[in-house]
């Protein structure tokens, strides 16, 4: 190795200053008498000044609005048991989380023997998604106010998942509002769940790439899902299965979902 | 070594987990390159560091632990969606190149960068310019002031390509930074060297 490779190596450390004295001393003799190496280290040095004085101003930038009030609600339930959820909601929510999160452990529990009936089984496949609903919307739903983009949103279907899906965006003659989109474990990987609200009701439709199904239209867990498929792409649509004024969102959701 | 986190600690260390979202998001922007990707970054982050509480352990640096999960979490989104954190980004040709430059045409000094009004917004953009493993490196060493052994836990890779990582990046940022200016049409003939 040649004493400017050695150097080399020894750059990032003389350049914090965190090199022993002879070995600090056998750097400074190379770079007097090497102009490149000594080019590498004053640039070096340069690249590390610049951030360094700037560092304050890169960590400071202010919080997108919401995220601290649901990291602080992540912070208020207890262990990693989700039951204390209850406590934030009315008094059904304080019931019904407390169900769903049990169906959740028990589908995860049961899913290496059920992996191959979830594929199958339109029932199970509703029952999972629509615990995911609530499970996000009770943890990450994002405050009321600005809705999210969905040509952001798409371009991020694409680069995370290389998926080529119209995403609904929010649509004011429907009454739907698009708030983002979260990724939820489903078999053996994880799926896009993309959030709406529609007055004042929380919607999710999930998007499975690369499956096809017959459409179906089912209540699970007070819930109702629609599912149907695209181009090689199932959709699935959850919405509160009493819920008010959806149809006219969820047929503008079938629609535009493609 | 570890030692469970008792439910009468439980409200502590989450308010101390708080205490660390902005350099957190701030990370996971620089990571992520978007707001909504960063966002949600975070959030799995503070899931993670509730529900593994008990493995931290106390008097140890919990803004370290807290940026292994980040980029634990990170890398394993980046193989979920199939691309590799350990070499996405490196083009070696692009390195070769910027590594034997003899620098005759961008010659700004850094005290001559640090009188730019818009630094802020420049060193943003050329950080996020610099190939993932580079920007991270140089991120977590230069902006957040970690060791280089907690970086090597952090990034998962040996110390020594860590301090190469650092190296290639403060350098290649201070070159972005000096193309930048010049493509603004304000590069002035001053020595190279600070």
């Amino acid at each position: 190795m040649s004493e400017c490779q050695r150097v080399a190596e020894s750059l990032a450390a003389y350049v914090d200053e965190l090199l022993q004295p002879d070995e600090r001393g056998r750097v400074d003799r190379h770079i007097a008498a090497c102009p490149s190496c000594r080019r590498l280290a004053d640039d070096e040095r340069g690249g590390r000044r610049l951030l360094r004085h700037e560092s304050s101003k890169l960590l400071a930038g202010p919080l997108p609005p919401g995220l601290r009030r649901r990291c602080e609600a992540l912070t208020r339930v207890k262990d990693d048991s989700l039951a204390g959820l209850g406590r934030f909601g009315p008094w059904w929510r304080v019931r019904l989380v407390p169900v769903l999160l049990t169906a959740i452990a028990m589908i995860f529990t049961a899913s290496a023997f059920l992996s191959l009936a979830t594929r199958r089984s339109d029932a199970v496949l509703a029952a999972q998604l629509t615990a995911d609903h609530s499970k996000c919307f009770r943890l990450f739903a994002p405050p009321n106010g600005a809705s999210a983009d969905a040509g952001g949103i798409e371009r991020t279907l694409a680069r995370q998942y290389g998926l080529n899906v119209h995403v609904p965006s929010s649509s004011v003659e429907d009454d739907i509002q698009l708030l983002g989109m979260r990724r939820c474990l489903y078999g053996d990987g994880l799926v896009p769940h993309l959030m709406y609200r529609v007055h004042g009701q929380e919607m999710s439709l999930f998007v499975l790439s690369g499956t096809e199904r017959k459409p179906d239209d089912l209540v699970t867990l007070g819930h109702r899902s629609q599912i149907w498929s695209r181009n090689g792409t199932t959709f699935v649509l959850v919405s509160p299965a009493h819920g008010t004024g959806l149809t006219s969102a969820a047929r503008y959701v079938m629609r535009e979902a493609r | 070594m570890f030692r469970r986190r008792q439910p009468a600690d439980a409200d502590a260390f989450g308010a101390e987990v708080l205490r660390h979202l902005e350099p957190l998001f701030a990370t996971a922007l620089r990571l992520t390159r978007n707001r909504p990707d960063a966002e949600d970054l975070v959030q799995d982050t503070v899931v993670k560091a509730l529900r593994f509480a008990h493995q931290f352990e106390r008097g140890t640096n919990l803004r370290a632990w807290l940026s292994t999960i980040l980029h634990n979490t990170w890398r394993n989104r980046l193989r979920d969606g199939g691309r590799d954190a350990a070499t996405i980004d490196v083009d070696s040709a692009r390195l070769e190149e910027i590594e034997t430059a003899d620098g005759s045409a961008a010659t700004d000094t850094p005290e001559q960068l640090l009188l730019r009004n818009t630094l802020d917004a420049d060193l943003r953009a050329a950080l996020d310019e610099l190939p993932d493993v580079f920007r991270q490196a140089v991120w977590l060493r230069d902006v957040e002031e970690f060791s280089y052994a907690e970086i090597a836990r952090m990034v998962d890779v040996p110390i020594g390509t860590v301090m190469s990582r650092i190296s290639r990046g403060r350098r290649m940022l201070l070159d972005h930074l000096r193309k930048a200016r010049e493509r603004d049409g304000a590069k002035m003939s001053m020595p190279s060297t600070a």
